[in-house]
């Protein structure tokens, strides 16, 4: 199942996590969490020039590494609070693959904490999903 | 808005300013100058891969590295620098980069030309003076803040820039000489320097007109701690040091769309060093290190395939392998 906004696709099989412009998928595999960036981000970050995972535990929302794109560094913010299993160093050398292929380029995989409830920012349904994208291209294309 | 005209500061505290500023979500326009020349790199640049550490060392040349992007600066007392630190969700602050860039240099633009240099603005952050470089910028996030951080080209010393880049002997020269052709100053362009004072009243006027009034502000306590704080921070080789991204060979930019790509080529017989001109994102010339390796024949065929061509560089180094491999002469590895 994909969504298609403006030549951009969001595949379904995931949530996304959306608080302050992050353009972050999470796909559930076990008692895992695989994690990248979507399709957006692929855009708008075209090309990416590096890319960097600097934490290993980390909560919900606190930075976790950051990313330069257009002479301008951002930072990533964790999704959920856990723990780092593994980081994709083929990613982090060739970060242009997220640009080219955003939902085969995952970057680190959680252990996602115990009991810990998900917060208002994850999202998963298509209408939610379709709602949240229309509004940021519409803060994309304002400029603003 | 707080302005903080600040003069000129010792090297590091210019740096630390900005990002002590940010990380305590204090917005403002910082405009100072360095005592001291010292060369800053970007968040993902580690200074051991892309710069000469012990000329830096033997030349007193101090290295900091930045939170924020925009490569390599050599950074000295002939510039003025303004940072811009706005709070990321600031109703005046674009989403995009490319726009946050457009936006906040309108008033470095609009300085230049009321210095009475034509100055245009080029995308992705450079500032254009008939093609020339006049101003290099760079942006990012720290804390709750966005921020913008580019100088003032009032002089500049390429000879030093070009010795201080960890670059072969020969692509040195070809980068002091692409610089010399593609970055100017204002000395250049107004065959003086004006007063800094007066550089930095037009700066404040402008971004005022932009963003706001202006409160003018200095360095207190609270700063000052944070500063402190984080020059412990930034001063441990962990943090220098840190891992940047690898590359395949190296690009060396010297405005947005003029740069030269290297890469070496190693052989069962030696090793090829290949050098790009790269301008206006075309492969504008080709040249090798080892005439000895590499024939005439392959060297005509590298040649006429890349030369005029469209500059991609995972392209190139795939190609050059494999026609390197598939003519035999040599055995590419």
């Amino acid at each position: 199942m994909v969504l298609e906004v403006k030549g951009m696709k969001f595949l379904l099989d995931r949530k996304y996590y959306i608080k302050d412009g992050s353009h972050i998928w999470l796909k559930k595999e076990g008692n895992l969490v695989k994690i990248g960036m979507d399709a957006f981000f692929a855009r708008m970050t075209n090309p990416l020039t590096a890319l960097n995972v600097t934490s290993k535990q980390v909560k919900s929302g606190e930075e976790i590494g950051s990313f330069e794109s257009s002479k301008f560094v951002s930072k990533i913010y964790s999704p959920l609070s856990g723990d780092i299993i593994s980081v994709n160093d083929d990613i982090l050398n060739n970060p242009q693959k997220i640009n080219e292929n955003p939902y085969d380029s995952w970057i680190f995989v959680m252990k996602p904490d115990k009991n810990v409830e998900e917060d208002k920012y994850i999202i998963e349904e298509k209408d939610k999903i379709l709602k949240w994208i229309k509004k940021e291209i519409k803060r994309f294309e304002a400029g603003n | 808005m707080n302005l903080f005209n600040l003069g000129e500061l010792n090297w590091r505290q210019t740096q630390l300013i900005y990002h002590a500023l940010a990380y305590k979500n204090i917005e403002g326009l910082v405009l100072d100058s360095s005592k001291n020349r010292y060369v800053c790199v970007s968040l993902h640049q580690n200074p051991r891969d892309e710069l000469d550490i012990d000329y830096c060392k033997k030349n007193k040349i101090g290295i900091f590295r930045r939170e924020i992007g925009g490569g390599i600066v050599l950074l000295d007392n002939d510039q003025i620098f303004y940072n811009l630190i706005i709070n990321r969700n600031h109703p005046k602050v674009p989403y995009a980069p490319d726009n946050f860039f457009r936006k906040f240099l309108q008033p470095v633009i609009q300085t230049y030309n009321e210095l009475g240099i034509s100055v245009e603005f080029r995308p992705l952050c450079d500032l254009i003076v008939d093609g020339k470089k006049i101003s290099g910028n760079g942006g990012g996030e720290i804390g709750e803040c966005k921020v913008l951080a580019g100088s003032i080209l009032l002089d500049f010393d390429y000879k030093l820039m070009a010795q201080l880049m960890l670059l072969p002997n020969g692509i040195q020269k070809k980068f002091l000489e692409l610089m010399q052709n593609n970055l100017t100053t204002v000395k250049k362009e107004l065959g003086f320097i004006p007063l800094k004072k007066n550089i930095c009243s037009i700066l404040a006027t402008k971004f005022e007109n932009l963003i706001g009034p202006f409160t003018n502000r200095r360095i207190d306590s609270e700063i000052n701690k944070k500063m402190i704080e984080l020059n412990k921070q930034y001063s441990t080789d962990n943090w220098l040091y840190q891992r940047g991204t690898k590359q395949i060979g190296k690009e060396v930019k010297i405005r947005e769309g003029v740069f030269l790509f290297y890469n070496l080529f190693n052989t069962q017989k030696g090793s090829v060093e290949s050098t790009f001109e790269i301008k206006d994102n075309k492969v504008k010339k080709v040249t090798f290190s080892n005439s000895k390796i590499l024939s005439h024949i392959a060297k005509k065929k590298l040649l006429d395939k890349f030369v005029g061509q469209k500059y991609d560089k995972d392209n190139l180094v795939n190609e050059i392998t494999e026609l390197i491999i598939n003519n035999g002469v040599i055995n590419g590895a």
